[in-house]
């Protein structure tokens, strides 16, 4: 009796067939993880999308490896037919990233990349599309990379309303004000 | 005569959909030619905000990505942990999960009757769904202490059983709201205005469904049935019975007519649930919450809502902190590729009729 394989198994056979030196993994159920180089994205799309019937487009995520400095780019599509979400994802340089435009793929990763740059720095070159998304006139670095320092760029940009600068309990200036006595079980949330 | 072009700047306030949001038109007559989307007046950073919260604090923040349906982001989150940490849930907390994202989807389509029925002009059926909704939102006050935001389903589980007497009142809301969708569907359905707004308005084609990543009512509203709950069945759905509303057209009126297939299909699932609550556990325990670290790994965990797929890309790098959470939510689908495409043509008055057929929720798109 021969080997049966896993639905999952199968289809990291079929793309280790498909594309030479690519990394996969059978990660848990329902789970297949593709590991490729940049070039190989859009190869690796269209041929799930054409030939194994993952027409649907789920998500399109960055994250931010600062440590090894690098950024991952993972694509996730899904099939109707198998249900299993397949993840193809790629590594960018941190210095200057750069991705292929693969919105002809699907539409919907227009949105995505608009998003991604905006919020990574990291460009798609011949993409067409607004180049503000959700920031307004933004002229910092961009501000999902870990090296962004929210609260640096707070304390930098917003000060202080004026009479709060010594974060004094207002609590207190209205029971002084009002005359009235600050109960007991509240005294133990006073800042002093 | 060819008729004189206008620009008009639709929002960020108005009353035709949740949150705020600009939709720059190009108009002749009253017919849209081009329209842009601007999104960012709701824009809280929660991703960021999250990386610097541990796996427990980011609860919080997750359910207020979207404020007319705040348990499936809680809901996917916690499914994508499990999956990166292997934790088995409970078969009660499965029951229990899927009891809570039921009501909750009942009380967003009570919601839904709202905006849709408001921006056609009838504001009966609304009053009477935003009033009849706070029944569930009673019910979510007694079990999890909230009323909108509930941070009631944890990884691992849910974090507290039922209180005593619950399963009763459960059903009797069930049985009043069950009496009272078919008054909304009289008012609705049978009404002449909303037939003539709402037939043939907004179409989506079937062929440009999946290309544009529509998913929930929208698809299929086009005639293709994929839901996650049958799809990829998580916490009890495997064992409930239900069928998803198919309804060929692509415009609002099939939109329409799949929520109100939906939402009897969402009541007779709390019954089943009420019915065969197994006992036990409800949680499977995590370790003190603020040591709490995942094993590195990724994973994405998916839901379905009401207004479609809700998912989160998850990224741990071993710390007790995410590395990355990503939504991806069927407003961020829906909303601006999609939304530019299909108002071509429409006209200006239809314009957040069609937004909350599509359940355009922006503070889901910028979070």
């Amino acid at each position: 009796m021969g080997t049966t394989y896993s639905k999952e198994e199968i289809l990291a056979q079929q793309l280790q067939t498909a594309f030479e030196h690519l990394i996969t993994e059978v990660v848990r159920k329902d789970t297949v993880f593709a590991f490729a180089t940049k070039e190989q994205v859009s190869s690796i799309l269209l041929y799930a999308k054409e030939k194994l019937g993952y027409i649907s487009f789920v998500h399109l995520s960055c994250v931010d490896w600062l440590e090894s400095g690098e950024f991952e780019l993972v694509y996730i599509i899904w099939s109707p037919e198998t249900k299993i979400n397949l993840f193809v994802k790629t590594r960018l340089d941190r210095e200057n990233p750069s991705m292929e435009n693969t919105d002809m793929i699907w539409r919907q990763i227009n949105t995505y990349q608009r998003e991604i740059r905006e919020m990574f720095g990291v460009e798609f070159p011949g993409f067409v599309g607004e180049k503000e998304f959700i920031l307004e006139d933004w002229e910092d670095a961009p501000p999902m990379r870990r090296d962004f320092d929210t609260l640096e760029y707070v304390n930098d940009t917003f000060f202080e309303r004026e009479g709060r600068e010594d974060k004094q309990d207002v609590r207190e200036r209205i029971a002084k004000r009002s005359g009235e006595e600050i109960p007991d079980f509240a005294k133990k949330y006073s800042r002093e | 005569m060819r008729e004189k072009s206008t620009t008009l700047y639709l929002g960020p306030q108005h009353p035709g959909i949740t949150g705020n949001m600009m939709v720059k038109l190009q108009l002749e007559g009253d017919t849209i030619v081009k329209a842009t989307t601007h999104v960012g007046y709701l824009h809280r950073a929660f991703e960021k905000l999250i990386e610097r919260r541990n796996w427990m604090q980011s609860t919080t923040i997750l359910c207020r990505f979207c404020v007319p349906e705040p348990d499936p982001p809680e809901a996917a989150f916690a499914l994508a942990v499990e999956q990166i940490e292997g934790r088995e849930v409970p078969e009660r907390g499965k029951y229990l999960r899927s009891l809570v994202l039921e009501l909750a989807r009942i009380q967003s389509f009570m919601l839904w009757y709202a905006g849709q029925n408001g921006s056609a002009g009838l504001y009966t059926v609304g009053q009477w769904s935003v009033g009849d909704r706070n029944y569930v939102l009673d019910l979510f006050e007694e079990l999890t202490g909230g009323r909108i935001y509930h941070m009631y389903i944890w990884p691992g589980g849910v974090r507290r059983d039922i209180p005593e007497g619950f399963e009763d009142k459960v059903l009797h809301t069930m049985d009043y709201i069950e009496k009272r969708i078919d008054d909304y569907d009289r008012m609705m359905f049978d009404s002449a205005i909303f037939q003539k707004r709402a037939q043939g308005v907004g179409i989506i084609s079937k062929e440009k469904a999946m290309e544009w990543g529509v998913v929930g009512a929208p698809l299929r509203g086009c005639g293709i049935g994929h839901d996650v709950r049958k799809d990829n069945p998580y916490d009890a759905y495997d064992k409930l019975d239900f069928q998803m509303g198919i309804f060929d057209g692509g415009d609002v009126w099939a939109r329409a007519k799949v929520r109100q297939f939906e939402i009897r299909q969402s009541i007779s699932m709390v019954r089943q649930i009420i019915q065969n609550l197994p006992k036990g556990d409800y949680l499977n325990k995590m370790p003190n919450p603020m040591k709490w670290t995942i094993p590195a790994g990724s994973a994405y965990g998916k839901v379905e809502s009401v207004r479609g797929e809700f998912g989160f890309h998850v990224v741990s790098d071993g710390s007790d902190k995410p590395r990355r959470v990503h939504a991806r939510g069927p407003a961020y689908a829906h909303g601006i590729s999609l939304l530019e495409d299909i108002l071509v043509g429409e006209n200006l008055a239809d314009v957040s009729f069609i937004m909350n057929s599509l359940g355009v929720c922006p503070p889901e798109i910028e979070r």
